[in-house]
């Protein structure tokens, strides 16, 4: 699935990166490469939700990203 | 005849009456020793500054500013040359000085110095065996440096409830990222857990023995349960003479599956746990998981777990199970975090931190650098996480004062948590805020299902002498009735020894004895479910009332039912005396109170009638 968004660096759990999903979700970041880390980068990104997945952060639902792109 | 009835009235009524008084006395006077310690928890010491710099600056670079600023700054403990904390007293024109130095782009934060008091506590208790060390009229206070930043210990009430207890042998398991508990590979235990005591665990991410911690969050969480205490080293913990079980099922980016997760509650379980504390959540509903969290309830364990920190109205699982307490953060003021989720399912507040306002309104605990797992370190957290394991740590300590499984911790809990708005169970902090000290009262020494029957006897007594000669039943031989004294006991205290004889059986005979363990009011449980709030039709007389309409026709119940109405009036009674429950449909105390109180009433009406001997 294709998500728009902005990449947001949340200090809670000793800090994590979550997308702020266009929309009105948050998704915790998971897979792509380290410079996906752009604290208030407007983003896409193609990738797949994890349903069974839980988390120590607990802000949303983890996005595996395949990839993505700066917008 | 009409006569003796306002009699009894009057006299059931003046009972009543003094017990409600005497309940809203000690209320008022809890409330306000809390007044006073929350007054006097931080004070601005005069012409006292506290500046924290980046990390790594040195005590030559800010000598070299200190001129221009006026002041004399210091390194505030030997932690100082790597966390930048220091000091100045003696400062004229504080706020002038403070506004200069945080000009300067080394400095994190500039605010005056504040002083911690530990907030009043109880006399330490006349029968302890041996007085304990560093007790004073404040409570026992441990000499970790860190100590008095941590708010949050004072926050739940420790200094005072760790005069009764430190949580020592209870198994602690913490599901989560590992812990830092052993030297093994690169990794090394950190500081402050040395001396801690722990229990082989397992690590299910990468299926051996040594559940280290390769993130952080794992160690920190543990920390809060049983960081190394009194030890002149970092931090203080809740319970720190409890054991930890580390069991790892979250991998190096915090992540973990429900497979793993349900494994390791059963594993817990099944060695020795407890306790399991879960801060961890996402996901949807998972069979799995729920009949995993129901092994380990049924097993005696206590499940804790974090509400989430989507910061919405909705419990994430596995705090959303029936089966486990889920916990929501507050921040240093005491209301609920910004990040914090609530909903139907939340059960306790506890202190999670709030770090808008920087480091210090964090939780503190020793941990590992993410970025370096050999390496220690003092981080401040925030979150939901932070929240549960000051629960699940005190649930320890209740087990450590005799508590016999969940529904007793959960009681207990719950009892001594401090009422927000004065309602008794809200969406954002469930029963109210976690009070360490207040929930241990509430325990009562293990004995907390006797005082309904000592109740029940009292107004026995009561009945007995409002009847004339003629009429009474024979003032003691009634007792000795097991007509009478078995209904009167399942309905105060149920078959109380029932679990410890016959515990672990299952299917129907299991029911069975779950049932008998619970006074008869409490069987509401079983047919609603463990809800937050108790069933007013259960919590009332009507039990009583529609079972003495059998007594018309078959006299020979008379006494049976007497007993069970007696039996009733105990259990009301204590309920409104102690702390009204939640009742559903009323969730404000003030109408659980008189619905309690007027039901009594027509329990011992109905018991008079049962007991009175038919005069001819």
């Amino acid at each position: 699935m294709k998500l728009t968004g902005r990449v947001v660096y949340r200090d809670i759990e000793g800090g994590v990166w979550v997308l702020e999903g266009d929309d009105g979700r948050t998704y915790q970041l998971a897979g792509g490469d380290r410079k996906i880390k752009k604290d208030g980068q407007r983003i896409e990104i193609e990738g797949d939700v994890a349903r069974d997945v839980m988390t120590a952060f607990m802000v949303g639902p983890v996005l595996n990203v395949a990839s993505y792109r700066f917008i | 005849m009409p006569m003796k009835r306002l009699n009894l009235a009057v006299l059931a009524l003046a009972v009543m009456a003094a017990a409600c008084a005497s309940r809203s006395d000690s209320s008022e006077r809890e409330a306000s020793a809390e007044d006073s310690s929350r007054r006097e928890l931080a004070q601005v010491a005069a012409g006292g500054i506290v500046v924290d710099f980046k990390d790594g600056t040195t005590k030559a670079e800010y000598d070299a500013w200190e001129s221009e600023w006026g002041v004399d700054l210091e390194f505030n403990s030997t932690e100082g040359e790597r966390s930048g904390v220091t000091i100045a007293q003696g400062v004229g024109d504080v706020d002038a000085v403070l506004a200069r130095i945080r000009q300067n782009p080394a400095v994190q934060f500039a605010e005056p110095l504040m002083m911690f008091a530990v907030p009043p506590g109880e006399e330490a208790l006349s029968g302890l065996a041996a007085p304990l060390d560093e007790v004073n009229k404040d409570g026992y206070t441990p000499n970790d440096p860190e100590y008095p930043r941590q708010w949050n210990l004072r926050m739940i009430n420790m200094p005072s409830a760790w005069q009764e207890s430190r949580g020592k042998g209870v198994v602690v398991a913490v599901l989560d990222t590992g812990i830092a508990y052993e030297d093994y590979d690169d990794f090394k235990q950190v500081v402050d857990l040395k001396g801690a005591k722990f229990k082989k665990g397992y690590d299910f991410v990468n299926d051996d023995e040594h559940a280290n911690d390769d993130h952080g969050h794992g160690t920190h969480v543990a920390g809060t349960i049983a960081q190394a205490t009194n030890n002149g080293q970092g931090v203080a913990g809740v319970a720190f003479e409890a054991t930890l079980m580390p069991v790892k099922v979250l991998n190096h980016f915090g992540s973990g599956t429900s497979a793993d997760i349900a494994d390791a509650i059963r594993f817990a379980a099944d060695n020795g746990a407890k306790v399991i504390n879960m801060s961890l959540g996402g996901g949807g509903h998972s069979k799995v998981m729920a009949d995993a969290v129901e092994y380990a309830r049924k097993k005696g364990v206590t499940v804790v777990a974090a509400a989430g920190n989507a910061g919405r109205a909705r419990v994430e699982y596995p705090a959303a199970y029936p089966g486990s307490v889920a916990v929501a953060a507050v921040g240093p003021g005491g209301t609920r975090a910004p990040y914090s989720s609530y909903g139907k399912e939340l059960d306790i507040a506890a202190p999670g931190g709030d770090k808008r306002q920087g480091d210090a309104g964090g939780i503190l605990q020793n941990t590992i650098d993410p970025r370096d797992v050999s390496r220690s370190v003092y981080a401040a957290y925030q979150g939901t996480s932070m929240a549960t394991p000051h629960v699940a740590a005190v649930a320890a300590l209740l087990y450590a004062e005799g508590a016999s499984g969940p529904d007793e911790v959960e009681k207990a809990l719950f009892a001594g948590a401090k009422r927000v708005g004065g309602q008794a169970w809200t969406e954002e902090y469930g029963h109210g805020l976690l009070d360490a000290q207040a929930s241990l009262a509430a325990l009562g020494g293990g004995a907390s299902r006797w005082p309904s029957m000592w109740w029940a006897l009292a107004l026995l007594a009561l009945v007995l002498l409002t009847m004339r000669g003629r009429e009474r039943p024979g003032y003691f031989n009634i007792l000795f009735r097991p007509s009478f004294f078995i209904p009167l006991v399942l309905a105060t205290v149920g078959v109380f020894f029932a679990r410890s004889w016959f515990g672990g059986a299952s299917g129907v005979a299991g029911d069975v004895v779950d049932a008998a363990y619970l006074p008869i009011p409490d069987w509401q449980r079983i047919i609603f479910g463990r809800g937050k709030m108790a069933n007013p039709l259960f919590y009332s007389s009507l039990i009583p009332l529609l079972l003495s309409f059998l007594a018309i026709k078959y006299q020979g119940l008379r006494p049976a039912i007497g007993g069970l109405a007696l039996g009733f009036a105990g259990f009301l009674s204590y309920a409104a005396w102690s702390k009204a429950p939640a009742l559903a449909w009323m969730p404000f105390t003030f109408l659980a109170l008189p619905w309690l109180v007027v039901n009594t009433f027509i329990c011992l009406i109905i018991a008079r009638a049962m007991l009175k001997r038919e005069t001819v």
